[in-house]
């Protein structure tokens, strides 16, 4: 069921430029929820909502941070909206962390020996040809650089 | 629950195969987090990786069990010649006195936990330096770690996995011999083991190698040649012997002809270096040469010359006869086409579907 939202407030200027691409997403985004596990592995029925999120905060986010093209009220209209991850934004925006995929990637306490996701290793330090798909969100590398 | 005589260890008992090459190995550790394959009982599992491109490997019966037969928690072969224990148990001339039965079992295993230590049951020192040496001999020299290869992808070889090149399981048919059907209970307790059976008759035979009827052999075959091992190194080993006529290295297939003068250098070059051969610390196994194979090809072609005709296999000459209807019934299934290397199912191969050679199908 819909979340009730009383007394709202009219989106601020500029929604208009924003709101095709985010109903899209969102549109799919329910796609992927309600898609089945047939034939999936344990592991990989979450890949495309995972995927699918970091998008559409990585569209906020270039809109607002990159290209400037909203204001200020939009971006926070759209972060309350639940639109945009703002802690995955806050990542973004620290050195290091420009292609983070996900938050789980980086979260020391979900791994064996207190590292981070196979996908944040540059591909050079990986062994030559080697493809990784990370368990948590199916990135193939997220590291800075190159 | 009753945890005591639970296993709660600090370290796994793993042979060097197991460990990989990396000195460095970070471990997991999970408390009482399996049954022991062998005995039952809780034990603490630890994981590791034994380097890149390995699979994970974990510790499979209990630190108990492994010290009573003296093996790798992990792989269950020999801690100290990494061999299986019904090849150790023959050449040591030991008895399995681990009961099969579960109360026995149970009984045994608890007894003998508070005595061992950190000793285990089989003594070395005890057994005469003759089966020490034959051990060593039919051990490997170096760890074989092409052992913690990943698994057969199973889906590869239904023929449906979708992984493609992400898999981390091997993409390979399996080789289906009697090597295939292995146990870790036959393993540990020693019978019906297909490797042990194997190497046990490995040795068996070169035991024993009699010396060839034909007088004119006198080369002999040498195999374990390794790159730096020269013909310059024979030649000054087996010169003691007698007369060396020629030696023949071929280093793409690590082995050595060395053919002698004399049949009775060559007889003397055999009782002394026949499994007892080492040459810059790489073990070398020597055997008669064959004989020249006198090609049947060669004698028919001198008979054909006259009639001058040039199918070798018609001797009285003419066409060839049409086949009999014997010949078409013992006629081996055609090849698979071309396109198709390798089958994917067991169905597919034509040589598995009953057609047995030597079945009759008339009335």
């Amino acid at each position: 069921m819909p979340k009730v939202r009383r007394g709202r407030k009219a989106p601020p200027e500029g929604w208009e430029l924003v709101e095709p691409t985010l109903q899209d997403l969102q549109a799919k985004m329910r796609e992927a929820e309600n898609e089945g596990h047939e034939g999936k592995r344990k592991t990989e029925s979450l890949w495309p909502v995972f995927r699918l999120h970091h998008q559409r905060s990585r569209y906020i986010f270039d809109m607002y941070h990159r290209r400037k093209a909203i204001s200020r009220e939009l971006y926070d209209y759209c972060c309350k909206e639940g639109y945009a991850d703002v802690a995955l934004i806050a990542k973004w925006r620290k050195v290091g962390y420009e292609k983070l995929c996900c938050l789980r990637c980086i979260q020391p306490k979900d791994m064996n020996f207190g590292t981070m996701c196979i996908c944040r290793v540059p591909k050079e330090k990986l062994q030559e040809d080697k493809i990784v798909e990370c368990l948590h969100c199916g990135c193939r590398g997220c590291a800075s650089g190159s | 629950m009753a945890r005591q005589g639970w296993e709660d260890s600090e370290f796994p008992i793993v042979c060097e195969t197991c460990l990989g090459p990396n000195p460095y190995v970070r471990m997991t550790k999970q408390k009482h987090g399996k049954e022991c394959k062998i005995c039952g009982r809780p034990f603490t599992i630890f994981q590791w990786c034994p380097g890149a491109g390995m699979r994970n490997k974990k510790t499979e019966c209990c630190q108990t069990c492994a010290k009573v037969k003296n093996v790798c928690q992990t792989c269950v072969l020999d801690l100290e010649f990494g061999l299986p224990t019904q090849v150790r148990d023959t050449v040591l001339q030991t008895r399995d006195d681990v009961p099969r039965s579960n109360v026995n079992r149970e009984f045994f295993v608890a007894s003998v936990e508070g005595q061992l230590g950190n000793d285990s049951l089989i003594n070395y020192a005890k057994a005469d330096s003759t089966a020490r040496e034959q051990l060593k001999r039919i051990s490997r020299v170096e760890p074989y770690y092409k052992r913690n290869r990943p698994h057969i992808c199973s889906f590869y070889v239904k023929g449906e996995c979708k992984r493609g090149d992400e898999c981390p399981y091997r993409h390979e048919l399996p080789i289906d011999n009697d090597l295939s059907n292995q146990n870790i209970k036959d393993r540990y307790h020693g019978k019906n083991d297909p490797v042990a059976q194997r190497i046990l008759n490995r040795t068996d035979r070169s035991r024993t190698l009699n010396t060839p009827e034909d007088k004119s052999i006198t080369s002999l075959f040498l195999t374990g040649i390794e790159k730096d091992i020269s013909e310059q190194d024979l030649r000054d080993f087996f010169y003691g012997f007698g007369e060396i006529k020629s030696i023949n290295v071929v280093q793409k297939s690590k082995v050595a002809f060395i053919n002698y003068a004399t049949r009775a250098a060559a007889e003397l070059a055999v009782s002394k270096t026949f499994n007892n051969l080492n040459i810059k610390g790489r073990t070398i196994r020597v055997q008669w040469g064959k004989a020249r194979p006198q090609g049947p090809r060669s004698d028919l072609q001198a008979g054909i010359d006259g009639s001058g005709s040039s199918s070798y296999a018609a001797p009285m000459g003419g066409p060839p006869a049409p086949p009999s209807i014997d010949d078409l019934i013992n006629m081996p299934p055609p090849p698979p086409p071309p396109g198709q290397g390798s089958f994917s199912y067991p169905s597919q191969d034509p040589t598995a579907l009953g057609t047995v050679g030597g079945r009759e199908f008339r009335a």
